[in-house]
C-alpha cells in the first residue's frame, strides 16, 4: 500500500483537480450512459427503478466512490507524514477527493427510487 | 537569487536605474499609445471600456423598466423591446460583467505576485482590441435597429433564420465569437502568468488568494468558452449557408444549442462571481485586520466551484424534456455546489469575527454583498428543485433570481474593489460622503426593483413581454420595481461622480492606504510602467504585514532583477510548485501588430455580416499573415532578445531554454483547442443517438484510406518534430531545417489528402445535419494541417536565419506540442467519422 501511495505522489497539486475530474468523467459517464441507454434499450416502465440500466450506474457510482474515498485516505496519510507546503497539498487534495466521493453517492442516491427513461 | 546592483545603491546610480527602466518599459505618447502592450494600461483601458458598456446595458435596463412600469404601456414597440432586452442581457454578460473583471485582473495579477508584465503582453493588446471592435459592431446593431431580438441566449429556432431572417442574430453570433477572442486570450495568459511568473520564493500555497480565484476563473474560461464558440460558428453556417444543424427537418436538433449554449452559460455565472470573490477574500482579511480563516479551505472551495459548475448546465433546461433520473442528477449536483459557497461565506464571516472590522466604504459594498449573496444563493437552491423550477420557468422570480445572484455576487464586489484598490489606480482617496450615499442608493435600489421582482414572478408574470393587461395584481409590483430601478440609478450616478471628481479632489494617498498585506500596494501610487524596481524574494502570504520595509527596499533596487541596460524586458520565470527561480523571461515590447490584426479580424467579422464572403476570405489571410509577422519577432530575433547575456549566477533567458512560457502558454491554448473539438464530438453523437430525423447513408462517404494515410503523415510530421526536440535537447542540431522542412511537406500532404477526401465525398451540406457536420469536423482538421505545415516550414526558416538552434532550441519545443495534439484530434477525428459509423451503422 505504502508503495502505491508512493507512486501516486498523493502531496503533488496535480490531485487538487484529481478527484473532481474523476468526479467529472463519472457524471458524463452516467448521463451519457444513461441517455444512450435510454434511446437504445428503454426498459419497461413497469419495473419501476429496478433495472439493469440503475443497477449498472448504480455499481459504477459505487466503484467511483469507493475509489475516491481510497484516494482521500492516502492523501490524509501523506498530509500527516509532512509539514508546509506537502502538508498543505495533500490535506486540501483530501478533502477534494472526500467532497468527490461524496458528491457521486449525493447525485448517484435517485437511481434508487427513479426509473431511468421516464 | 541574485541582486544586480549592490546593496548601497546611490541616489545618482538609484535615478539612471529608473531611468533606465522608464526608457524600456515605458508607454509612448499620441498615435503611438496604440502600440502599447502594458498590462497596466491595458487592464485600465479593459476597465474603462467595460464602464462605458455597463452605462449602455443600464440605459436598455431603464428604458426595459420604464416599458413595464404599468400596464398597456406602448412607449417601445414589441419589436423594440426585443431587441432591448435581448441587448441588455448580452451587453451586461458579454461586454461588461466578463471584460471589466478580466480587466481587473490583467491589472492586478502581475502586481499581486511580483511581476513586471502579463507573460503575454501583445496577446492582451489583441484581446483588447477584439473585445473594443467586437462590441462597438455588436452594439452598432443597435443604432440601425437591426439588434438581436431572440433573448440573450439565442435560443433556435427562434434565433434560425426562419424566425429571425434580418441580421440581428447574425450580429450576435459574429459579435460574440469576436470578443470571445479576447477573453480566450486573458484566460490563456492569466493561467500562465500566474504559474510561471510568481517572484521567487512564492509557493502555489502562499500566493494571494486572488490569483487563486483568477487561477480558476481563467481555466473555466479556457473550458467553458469554446462550447459557445462552436455553437455560434454552426449556428452562423446554418443561418448563411443552410446547414441544417438546429433544424429538424434536416435532421438537425435545437435543443443542441442549449446545450452548447449552457454548457458555457452556466460556468460563466462562476467565472463572474469567481473573480469578484476574489476581491471579497481580499479586501475583508485586510479591513479585519487579520489572515482569512481557512486560506486551505476557501482554496478548495475555489477548486470544488470550477469544476462543479460544469455539471449543472442542464439545471437552464430541466422544461426540454428529459429523463426524471437526469434531471435528478442535475438537481443533485447544483445543490451540491451550495456546499463550497457556503464554506467561503463562513470562512469571511469567521474573519470578520475574529477581526476587528473597520467599516471604509469597500467594507459597506462587501456587506452589501454578503446580504444580496446570500438571498440569490438560496434562491438558485429553490430552482434546482425540479417542480419548482417548472413552476416558475420563465417568470420575473428567475430574472429577479438572476440579479440577485449575478448583481449581488459580482457587481457589488466589484465596486467594493474598485472603491478599494482606486487609491491604486489614480493615487488619491474616494469621498467617504458621496461614496456612501451612492452605495446606499444603489442598495435600496437594488432590492426594491428585485425583491419585488420575485413576486411578479410568483404570482405568475412571464418574462421577455413587452406588456400586460392590468388586473392580474401585477400592477403596483410593477411599478415599485421600476422605482427602485432608478433609485439604483442615481445610485450608480452618484459613484461615477465620485469617481470621477476624486481625480482632481481626492485626498493624495498615502503609502499603502488602507494597510494592506499583498504586493499590488509595494508599488508607486500610481504604479510606473515596470510596477517594481526590483523584484523580492517572497515567502509569505502576507509580504507587506510582515516586511513592512519591503515597498521601501523594492524601489532602492535592493532585489533581484534590478537592470535595464540590457533593454529587454525582464521577469522572473519561477517554478508552478515551489516559486524557485528557473529562468528569466523577456517579454516583447510595445507593437501594431495585435491592433493591426484586430483590425482585419474587424473586417473579417464586418465581411461576413455582409455576406461579402470574397472580402472576408481576404480579411483573414491579412490577419494570419499579422500574426505570423508578429510571432516572427520572438526568441532570438534582433527586436526580441539577440544577445543572451545575463549576469553572473542569474538564470538563463527563458528563449535559450526548453521550458519557457510559451511552451505553457501553448498547452493552455490546446486545453481551449481540445474543449472546441470535444463539443464537436459532442455534437455528433448528440445528433447521431438523439436528433429524431437523423439520417446517416449506408455507406460512410468519407474515404478511410485516404483518411488513414492523412493520419499516417500526420505522425511522420509528428516524429520528425520529436526527433528535432530530441536532438535539441542532446545539443545537436545538425539536419535540423530538413527535419522541419521534412515535417511541413508532410504537413502539406495531409491538408492535401484531407482536401481530396472532402472532394471525394461530395457531401450534400444543406440538405442533411450529417453531412454537414462531417464537413466542419474535416474543415478542422484541414486547418490544423495547414497551420501545422505553415509553422514548420517558418520554424524551418528560422533556423536559416539563426533564430533558432542549439543555442535558442524553445521554439521547436512548442511547435512539436502543436503537432502532438494534431496527431491525438486527427486520429479521434477519424475513428468517430470514419470507423464508427462503418462499425455501428446508421
Amino acid at each position: 500500500m505504502k508503495a502505491i501511495i508512493q507512486r501516486l505522489h498523493l502531496t503533488h497539486p496535480g490531485h487538487f483537480v484529481g478527484g473532481l475530474t474523476l468526479w467529472s468523467i463519472w457524471f458524463i459517464t452516467i448521463y451519457g450512459g444513461l441517455s444512450v441507454a435510454c434511446a437504445v434499450a428503454p426498459p419497461d416502465p413497469a419495473q419501476g427503478a429496478l433495472t439493469s440500466i440503475n443497477i449498472s450506474l448504480l455499481l459504477l457510482s459505487l466503484l467511483t466512490a469507493l475509489l475516491l474515498a481510497g484516494l482521500a485516505w492516502g492523501c490524509f496519510q501523506e498530509a500527516k507524514m509532512h509539514e508546509g507546503r506537502r502538508h498543505f497539498n495533500a490535506f486540501v487534495s483530501a478533502w477534494l477527493y472526500v467532497f468527490s466521493a461524496g458528491g457521486v453517492m449525493f447525485v448517484a442516491g435517485p437511481m434508487v427510487g427513479l426509473p431511468p427513461c421516464l | 537569487m541574485t541582486t544586480r546592483n549592490p546593496e548601497a545603491t546611490g541616489p545618482e546610480n538609484l535615478q539612471k536605474l529608473h531611468d533606465d527602466l522608464s526608457d524600456v518599459w515605458g508607454n509612448p505618447r499620441g498615435l503611438k499609445a496604440l502600440t502599447i502592450v502594458n498590462h497596466t494600461t491595458l487592464g485600465l483601458r479593459f476597465m474603462v471600456t467595460g464602464m462605458a458598456f455597463f452605462l449602455i446595458g443600464g440605459i436598455l435596463a431603464m428604458l426595459i423598466r420604464t416599458q413595464i412600469a404599468t400596464p398597456d404601456q406602448n412607449f417601445l414597440t414589441p419589436d423594440i423591446y426585443s431587441q432591448v432586452t435581448t441587448m441588455h442581457g448580452t451587453v451586461m454578460m458579454f461586454l461588461f460583467a466578463i471584460p471589466i473583471l478580466e480587466g481587473l485582473a490583467i491589472y492586478m495579477i502581475p502586481k499581486m505576485i511580483g511581476a513586471r508584465d502579463l507573460v503575454c503582453p501583445r496577446l492582451t493588446a489583441l484581446g483588447y482590441w477584439c473585445y473594443l471592435f467586437g462590441g462597438i459592431i455588436l452594439c452598432f446593431s443597435m443604432v440601425l435597429e437591426m439588434a438581436p431580438d431572440s433573448g440573450w441566449f439565442m435560443y433556435t429556432p427562434l434565433s434560425s433564420s426562419e424566425y429571425s431572417p434580418g441580421l440581428g442574430s447574425d450580429f450576435w453570433l459574429l459579435g460574440i465569437t469576436f470578443v470571445e477572442i479576447s477573453a480566450l486570450s486573458a484566460g490563456v495568459e492569466l493561467v500562465v502568468s500566474i504559474l510561471r511568473t510568481r517572484t521567487q520564493g512564492m509557493a502555489l500555497h502562499k500566493m494571494p488568494l486572488f490569483a487563486w480565484y483568477i487561477l480558476a476563473m481563467a481555466l473555466m474560461i479556457v473550458v467553458g468558452f469554446p462550447p459557445l464558440i462552436l455553437g455560434s460558428i454552426l449556428l452562423e453556417l446554418e443561418r448563411a449557408v443552410g446547414m441544417p444543424f438546429f433544424d429538424i427537418a434536416g435532421g438537425g436538433d435545437p435543443v443542441l444549442w442549449q446545450h452548447l449554449f449552457w454548457l458555457f452559460g452556466h460556468p460563466e455565472v462562476y467565472i463572474i462571481f469567481l473573480p469578484a470573490a476574489g476581491i471579497v477574500s481580499t479586501i475583508i482579511p485586510v479591513f479585519a485586520g487579520r489572515p482569512i480563516v481557512g486560506y486551505g479551505w476557501v482554496v478548495f472551495a475555489i477548486t470544488v466551484m470550477g469544476f462543479v459548475s460544469f455539471g449543472l448546465w442542464v439545471h437552464h433546461m430541466f422544461t426540454v424534456g428529459i429523463p426524471q433520473l437526469a434531471q435528478a442528477f442535475f438537481s443533485a449536483a447544483s445543490m451540491l455546489v451550495a456546499i463550497p459557497t457556503g464554506i467561503q461565506i463562513f470562512a469571511w464571516l469567521a474573519t470578520l469575527w475574529l477581526g476587528k472590522p473597520k467599516m471604509k466604504l469597500p467594507m459597506l459594498w462587501i456587506v452589501g454583498f454578503l446580504v444580496i449573496f446570500v438571498c440569490g444563493g438560496l434562491t438558485g437552491v429553490m430552482l434546482a428543485l425540479v417542480p419548482f423550477n417548472w413552476q416558475v420557468h420563465d417568470t420575473h422570480f428567475v430574472v429577479a433570481h438572476m440579479h440577485y445572484v449575478l448583481v449581488g455576487g459580482m457587481l457589488f464586489p466589484l465596486m467594493a474593489g474598485i472603491y478599494y484598490w482606486l487609491p491604486l489606480f489614480s493615487g488619491r482617496m474616494p469621498s467617504e460622503t458621496i461614496g456612501k450615499w451612492g452605495f446606499w442608493l444603489v442598495f435600496i435600489g437594488f432590492n426594491a426593483t428585485f425583491l419585488i421582482m420575485h413576486w411578479t414572478g410568483l404570482l405568475g408574470m412571464p418574462r421577455r413581454v413587452y406588456t400586460y393587461d392590468t388586473g392580474f395584481g401585477w400592477d403596483i409590483f410593477n411599478l415599485l420595481s421600476s422605482v427602485g430601478s432608478f433609485v439604483m440609478s442615481a445610485g450608480f450616478a452618484m459613484v461615477l461622480i465620485d469617481i470621477a471628481l476624486h481625480f482632481r479632489y481626492g485626498k493624495p494617498a498615502k503609502t499603502n492606504p488602507w494597510n494592506a498585506d499583498t504586493l499590488e500596494w509595494a508599488n508607486q501610487l500610481p504604479p510606473s510602467p515596470y510596477n517594481f524596481v526590483s523584484l523580492p524574494p517572497v515567502e509569505t502570504r502576507h509580504p507587506l504585514w510582515e516586511h513592512p520595509e519591503l515597498p521601501q527596499q523594492m524601489q532602492e533596487g535592493k532585489h533581484g532583477l534590478a537592470a535595464a541596460d540590457h533593454g529587454r524586458r525582464e521577469l522572473w520565470g519561477t517554478d508552478p510548485l515551489t516559486g524557485k527561480v528557473r529562468e528569466i523571461i523577456h517579454l516583447p515590447g510595445n507593437s501594431w501588430w495585435p491592433l493591426f490584426a484586430a483590425m482585419a479580424l474587424a473586417v473579417v467579422c464586418i465581411s461576413l455580416l455582409l455576406r461579402w464572403y470574397p472580402v472576408a476570405g481576404v480579411g483573414v489571410l491579412i490577419a494570419i499573415g499579422f500574426l505570423l509577422r508578429w510571432s516572427w519577432e520572438n526568441g532570438a530575433h534582433p527586436r526580441a532578445a539577440p544577445d543572451a547575456k545575463v549576469m553572473p549566477g542569474d538564470p538563463p533567458l527563458h528563449s535559450r531554454t526548453m521550458d519557457g512560457p510559451g511552451l505553457w502558454a501553448m498547452t493552455t491554448a490546446m486545453i481551449a483547442n481540445g474543449s472546441f473539438f470535444l463539443s464537436y464530438l459532442f455534437g455528433w453523437f448528440y445528433l447521431w443517438t438523439v436528433s429524431p430525423g437523423w439520417r446517416m447513408p449506408d455507406a460512410s462517404p468519407l474515404s478511410l484510406v485516404a483518411l488513414v494515410v492523412a493520419g499516417v503523415a500526420l505522425l511522420g510530421g509528428s516524429a520528425l518534430m520529436e526527433s528535432s526536440v530530441s536532438k535539441l535537447r542532446k545539443q545537436q542540431d545538425s539536419g535540423l531545417a530538413m527535419r522541419l522542412y521534412g515535417a511541413a511537406i508532410l504537413g502539406a500532404l495531409q491538408f492535401a489528402l484531407i482536401l481530396w477526401v472532402m472532394w471525394r465525398a461530395d457531401l450534400a451540406v444543406t440538405e442533411t445535419s450529417h453531412d454537414a457536420i462531417l464537413m466542419v469536423g474535416l474543415y478542422y482538421a484541414l486547418l490544423h494541417s495547414a497551420l501545422g505545415a505553415v509553422i514548420s516550414l517558418l520554424q524551418g526558416m528560422r533556423v536559416g536565419y539563426r533564430y533558432v538552434g542549439v543555442h535558442a532550441p524553445f521554439e521547436p519545443v512548442v511547435v512539436a506540442y502543436f503537432w502532438r495534439y494534431n496527431a491525438v484530434v486527427f486520429w479521434m477525428l477519424i475513428v468517430a467519422l470514419a470507423v464508427l459509423p462503418r462499425v455501428i451503422g446508421s
